[in-house]
């Protein structure tokens, strides 16, 4: 049954090669993306460390993006 | 009414459906995939190889739903000068890329065991390959040209222009004589796909449109931080 099954009655080759390509690719890129995305709150992180007491304070107070990307960097770390 | 799309007001929204989608992706996935490999019957006349209709059906119709956003999106920042819809095409534009060359890559799979070819310059075929040429130049208008405003400009137009494709994917099969099958679900008429594969079908493309909504999310959330990261100081 399992030789049937890993076979698909000759066609196997074809069938696995579809779905594992369509998987390695869409895996690739979902690894690709959310390291990205990690490299750019880090760094919006970092930036906003570099910043004065007084300046970090303001940019917190003026951007509710900017406090959440802060909240969800330190999350991950 | 485009103010409900205000990076500021649904950044928050964003974080709670990137983890609800992680949350849930597996599971359905895992249901799709037993559908497809294991419970859906072979076909009649192809045998087992139809199963590679359950990503290849679903991979060409999300690289044309994605270029219709994009020319529709592209319409609407024209008119409207609307930066935001610039971001949302751009988080759109490699997932409809990947897919399209994906439905290539599945397509020709299939078509070894069931034309005896890998390839045929077929009208639908080669539609999709102007498709994905579209998606390329669309990408590199962004990548290449530096000034912002330019860039925007540029690659609206070419998926404007590229929108024309779009009408000549689907009616390729039926002007033309073509290698490939004519269309066999059709949302306004009869379908001609037996229920025991139409379900893994839509199962599939379920976990698919998923897959994309999370990457474009994702994408779309990078965009929004590089934006307020570049303009930190101004803040």
């Amino acid at each position: 049954m399992i030789q049937n099954f890993i076979s698909m009655n000759g066609y196997g080759i074809y069938v696995w090669s579809s779905f594992f390509a369509t998987f390695i690719v869409c895996a690739i890129v979902y690894y690709k993306t959310n390291k990205t995305l990690k490299k750019y709150e880090k760094e919006f992180a970092k930036e906003l460390s570099e910043l004065s007491e007084a300046e970090r304070k303001l940019v917190l107070e003026k951007s509710k993006i900017a406090s959440q990307v802060l909240a969800s960097s330190n999350k991950s770390i | 009414m485009f103010d409900l799309i205000n990076p500021s007001k649904i950044f928050y929204w964003i974080e709670k459906l990137i983890n609800f989608i992680n949350s849930i992706f597996f599971i359905i996935l895992i249901i799709a995939m037993t559908f497809a490999l294991v419970l859906s019957p072979p076909d009649y006349l192809q045998g087992d190889s139809v199963r590679i209709m359950y990503v290849h059906v679903p991979s060409a119709w999300i690289g044309l739903l994605s270029f219709t956003c994009l020319a529709f999106l592209s319409i609407l920042s024209f008119i409207f000068k609307i930066k935001n819809l610039n971001l949302i095409t751009k988080s759109i534009a490699p997932i409809g890329l990947m897919f399209t060359c994906l439905a290539v890559l599945t397509g020709s799979l299939w078509g070894q065991p069931t034309w005896g070819t890998w390839w045929a310059w077929d009208a639908r075929i080669t539609s999709m390959v102007i498709l994905a040429l579209f998606y390329v130049l669309f990408i590199l208008a962004h990548k290449l040209i530096e000034d912002e405003y330019k860039a925007n400009k540029i690659s609206s137009l070419i998926a404007i222009i590229g929108a024309i494709n779009i009408p000549i994917i689907k009616y390729s099969v039926d002007w033309w004589n073509t290698l490939h099958q004519p269309s066999s679900i059709n949302v306004y008429g009869d379908s001609y796909v037996h229920s025991s594969m139409l379900l893994p079908l839509m199962l599939m493309l379920f976990v698919l449109l998923l897959y994309c909504a999370l990457i474009f999310l994702m994408k779309y959330k990078t965009e929004i931080i590089r934006i307020k990261k570049k303009n930190i100081k101004r803040l």
